[in-house]
């Protein structure tokens, strides 16, 4: 028991471990000795004590991106083990109900509308991406309760007439510099992280982890099915919507600062169940943690790897699948 | 005998247009076994859901402890009535003690999880159903059997008045047909628990006549109760006749002295005259 502590401490404490060391990480070299200074730099009475070049690096730059794509790491799997309890079902992720999809659309048509770096992207990525989960959700309730299966289907619709909007947008948008962008977006990157993102990404991400955090165990009881979490003695229906509510706020706030990131929201639920068990007591948090820390590695990868940028989109996928492979093998499945 | 757990007073329910219970009443006593038998569709499992509160009933109404089933929040009703589902569909790999203990939700709120006294009911639950030694399996590794003893395991945590089984022994072995039989009269024998049990197997219902359990039958066709009594009454050839259309026996076979086994078995389909003329 005590040795289970431990580990989980180890998850708990690792993504703030990572963020310090991707503080280091970059082109430009920034010396371990100075960090203590850098870090107390804006508490500090005395601004010239360090470079000027270092407190931007770190503080401007490095600090705003490896935070952010810890948060989303962390809304992106929380998202998904929720999702995953509620709808009984492994194979479900984070965009499970049509967010992604919906706020790939939002940020295509803003890119449209607009230009790229436009404010407008992100309100357009939230608002598209919880419409869509709301029309899922309409399109679950035909038949005026909400069974799992009409819930998973109307996701199915709605996200595939989410992305062939997305495509049409794709296919009318100017190829010289609107195509590029929408296309970059969706492949999702931190590449233009700044603190501008955290500040309209750290709400809905916030509100979101955390409400799912205060619900963990009542996911247990919902992943029992509807009738019996019912006849357990739960209100299914309002729970369910408040933690589809939740799941959608984390993965909406995630997708509008960094676009669509996949792979996250799908594999990370299950190298928690791995290590921790099914219980969504310890699993919800602990998926939260875990997906901070892969992200923040995969980030510093897309950064580092090149000289260029890789997408971080496809690196998730790069590094994910064969890391859950490798997993798979060492647990052999292991609580899973 | 004590009080009247269940109550429902002229039941109806329809889906749309087809009637699935038509004015349907009875009682369930506090510490009684109550069999509902009858043929496949008859509305044994929308009469049950009908009774969790799962469906609205669309005429009269279902008392429990004398307190109209509407009036009750979820976790109210669960504090009296817990469910043991015909099958469980196994979704995760949870622990078994982690199943159990999803019987005390009732007693969480929305953001709180169960305590360490709610652990020690649920613990104690796994002990009746004798399951204490697997409590840190997953339980999609036992067999059938022993899944349904961890679903009575759960309805057991919710410490209720009266728990509702849904054909409760299908799919499983000779053996552990027995063994959930056996829980069932312990249950209502040492702790006062009223079983409201859906069955296909009328001699369920004798079972546990025989074992000294108050017990009544309900035997089901057409949307209403045709016959309700108790075994040694109602469940004989001429009645099982009526709702299946078939011919059986009823055996008697003393044992032990005054240990009476009471079986009815089927013999044969009667064949309908005017089928036969067409």
């Amino acid at each position: 028991m005590a040795k289970r502590r431990l580990l989980y401490l180890i998850i708990y404490i690792l993504p703030i471990v990572l963020i310090f060391l991707t503080l280091l990480i970059g082109r430009y070299p920034i010396p371990l000795s100075k960090m203590p200074e850098i870090l107390m730099h804006p508490f500090a009475s005395d601004k010239s004590a360090v470079p000027d070049v270092y407190t931007t690096i770190v503080w401007d730059i490095r600090m705003p991106r490896a935070l952010l794509a810890a948060l989303v790491g962390g809304a992106l799997a929380v998202s998904g083990a929720a999702f995953q309890g509620l709808f009984r079902n492994p194979l479900v992720n984070s965009g499970m109900l049509g967010v992604s999809s919906g706020a790939g659309f939002g940020a295509a048509l803003a890119i449209l509308l607009f230009n790229r770096f436009s404010p407008q992207v992100y309100l357009f990525a939230l608002a598209f991406g919880g419409l869509a989960v709301l029309l899922s959700y309409l399109v679950g309730r035909i038949y005026n309760t909400t069974p799992t299966v009409m819930l998973i289907l109307g996701g199915v619709v709605i996200s595939s007439i989410f992305s062939a909007a997305t495509s049409y947008l794709k296919y009318v948008a100017d190829p010289t510099n609107q195509l590029p962008a929408i296309t970059f977006w969706l492949m999702g990157s931190f590449a233009s992280a700044s603190r501008h993102d955290l500040v309209i990404g750290l709400p809905p991400m916030l509100i979101g982890i955390t409400g799912l955090v205060l619900i963990r165990w009542r996911i247990n009881v919902l992943s029992m099915g509807d009738r019996e979490a019912q006849t357990l003695g739960i209100n299914a229906n309002f729970e369910k919507l408040l933690a589809i509510a939740f799941a959608t706020l984390s993965t909406a706030g995630a997708v509008c600062v960094s676009g669509t990131i996949g792979w996250v929201g799908l594999i990370i639920p299950h190298v928690g169940r791995m290590i921790v068990g099914n219980d969504n007591k310890i699993l919800i948090p602990i998926s939260t943690a875990l997906g901070a820390s892969f992200l923040v590695i995969v980030d510093n990868i897309a950064r580092t790897i090149t000289s260029g940028e890789i997408p971080i989109g496809i690196l998730t996928s790069l590094v994910g699948g064969p890391f859950f492979i490798y997993l798979l093998k060492k647990t052999k499945g292991g609580n899973w | 005998m004590s009080s009247i757990a269940i109550e429902a007073k002229s039941i109806s329910f329809a889906y749309g247009a087809k009637p699935v219970l038509s004015e349907v009443s009875f009682d369930v006593m506090q510490g009684e076994v109550f069999c509902i038998v009858g043929p496949n569709g008859c509305g044994k499992t929308t009469l049950l859901d009908c009774v969790l509160g799962l469906l609205k009933v669309n005429q009269g109404e279902v008392l429990v402890d004398q307190i109209p089933i509407k009036n009750f929040k979820p976790p109210q009703l669960a504090e009296k009535i817990a469910y043991v589902p015909q099958i469980h569909q196994r979704s995760f790999p949870y622990t078994i003690k982690e199943i159990v203990l999803m019987g005390r939700a009732h007693r969480t709120t929305l953001f709180t999880s169960p305590t360490v006294e709610d652990r020690d009911i649920a613990l104690e639950a796994l002990e009746m159903v004798g399951l204490a030694d697997l409590a840190d399996q997953p339980y999609t590794q036992v067999s059938g059997g022993q899944c349904q003893l961890v679903m009575i395991a759960r309805a057991l945590a919710q410490q209720p008045k009266i728990i509702i089984m849904d054909e409760p022994t299908a799919h499983l072995d000779f053996k552990n047909e027995l063994l959930l039989l056996e829980t069932v009269v312990d249950l209502v024998r040492d702790n006062g628990i009223s079983v409201v049990m859906a069955t296909h197997f009328p001699n369920h219902a004798y079972y546990f006549e025989s074992n000294g359990i108050a017990t009544r039958i309900a035997l089901m066709s057409n949307q209403r109760f045709a016959e309700v009594g108790r075994p040694c009454e109602v469940l004989n050839e001429e009645n099982i006749k009526k709702i299946y259309g078939i011919n059986s026996k009823v055996l008697d076979c003393r044992f032990d002295q005054n240990n009476l086994i009471r079986q009815i078995v089927p013999l044969s389909i009667i064949k309908e005259s005017g089928r036969d003329n067409q």
